[in-house]
């Protein structure tokens, strides 16, 4: 199992590089920092319209945010590396700083599965903060084409839960 | 003891003193005071609090199985909100100081702690458990439960809890445990209070009492998140609730994870 290190003040990072983006009016940046031995953050930071900033964040040794294994399948979908999962039409984004749940309890089924047919309003995953079991519904009826989190994840503010098409 | 409530309940003193704007609900029995606020919350017109005298089904966190001997107090708070998520959270620690309240009625005040972000220890045991779950749509949160269990009467035995690094205890091994519906009735009118606190001031003032009773702020404590474990100095907790360690690599602000100290 690969042991997640999002550290809070990367985050803080990628926020500041969003703001001298925007501040001198570039469309792209990219950093590297080198923590130590298999340890760093590579972030690249990119406009696509005014205003719109978009994120995309690949730490080592395992990204934050990075499609799960089990979001393979949506290969079939038009979906390149450069489109942030986040700004895809039918993305759950996660309205809170937490941790991931994508079944009610543990060795539980999944809420759901690539391919699952879900209603609107149905519980797709729970975010977890505080103790307090958020349930994220399905924001209209759909088929869950990606699920962009892992179980257990630590997610942040707008981070790309699933997309429901 | 007894097991009728509804002497109590129907006191004129209880309905002078219960809290404005909050409905209640006593079942004989339920499976468990969670699931039947979910099945309220479509229906419901108002903030209720519903209270079990026997859940047949009762869990914990994470679907933890949650024992509940006779005499002991389980109840639910459907708490009508209208907040986004992070602000609903907070509910979490409003519970637990209006808890620690209630508590320090019937046993020595000094004996009872905070652990983040809302265990009440009771000479550093764990007396009761808090549980929320929050309903709604499209980012906004409408209903928050909030699951209370409290061991009044009886701990259940150690080898019946599934996490049992905080030893269970009793009220009644330090004091005098009032009957469930006194309980509720006291902690109803405080947890009222507090949310009155925090809609007229923000989190400000909740998070002032919290700290004012935290355990082992100062020291080192280890927070365990499924991922990882992180182990530094407990510095506060933030205005947005997170747990704020300082660890050899810096300061991080925490917002799910298990406390052990």
């Amino acid at each position: 199992m690969t042991k997640k290190t999002p550290h809070d003040t990367d985050v803080s990072f990628i926020k500041a590089l969003a703001e001298l983006l925007r501040e001198n009016d570039l469309t792209e940046l990219q950093v590297k920092r080198d923590y130590g031995e298999n340890d760093s953050l590579n972030v690249r930071v990119s406009r696509q319209q005014p205003g719109q900033v978009v994120t995309q964040k690949a730490a080592a040794p395992a990204p934050v945010a990075a499609p799960a294994p089990s979001a393979a399948p949506a290969a079939a979908a038009p979906a390149s590396d450069d489109v942030d999962p986040a700004n895809l039409p039918g993305a759950v984004t996660s309205p809170m700083v937490g941790t991931v749940y994508l079944a009610p309890e543990p060795d539980a089924a999944n809420f759901a599965k690539v391919g699952d047919t879900v209603n609107e309003g149905d519980t797709l995953l729970i975010i977890e903060a505080m103790k307090t079991m958020n349930h994220i519904p399905a924001p209209k009826s759909g088929t869950v084409k990606r699920i962009l989190v892992e179980d257990g994840a630590p997610v942040e503010f707008g981070a790309p839960l699933m997309v429901v098409e | 003891m007894s097991t009728d409530l509804t002497p109590l309940w129907d006191a004129p003193a209880t309905a002078e003193f219960w809290p404005q704007d909050y409905q209640r609900t006593l079942l004989a029995q339920v499976d468990s005071t969670m699931a039947e606020a979910r099945r309220m919350a479509p229906q419901a017109s108002g903030s209720t609090w519903i209270m079990a005298q026997e859940q047949k089904a009762a869990t914990g966190r994470r679907g933890r199985p949650w024992s509940q001997p006779k005499g002991n107090f389980a109840a639910t708070l459907l708490l009508r909100v209208n907040d986004d998520p992070a602000q609903a959270a907070l509910r979490s620690f409003s519970m637990a100081v209006a808890l620690r309240q209630t508590l320090a009625m019937s046993v020595p005040p000094e004996q009872l702690s905070l652990k983040w972000p809302n265990d009440v220890l009771l000479a550093g045991g764990k007396v009761a458990g808090i549980l929320l779950e929050a309903i709604g749509q499209g980012g906004r949160v409408d209903w928050v439960s909030i699951g209370v269990g409290v061991n009044l009467v009886a701990a259940p035995p150690l080898d019946q809890v599934e996490d049992g690094a905080f030893r269970p205890v009793a009220v009644a091994d330090y004091g005098t445990p009032p009957s469930p519906q006194d309980f509720l009735f006291w902690l109803a009118s405080h947890f009222g209070h507090q949310e009155r606190l925090f809609k007229e001031f923000g989190f400000g003032p909740i998070r002032r009492l919290w700290l004012h009773d935290a355990a082992r702020l100062g020291e080192t404590i280890t927070a365990r998140l499924p991922n990882e474990e992180i182990t530094g100095r407990f510095e506060t907790v933030d205005e947005n609730g997170y747990l704020v360690l300082t660890t050899a690599k810096g300061a991080r602000a925490i917002a799910a994870a298990d406390v052990y100290f």
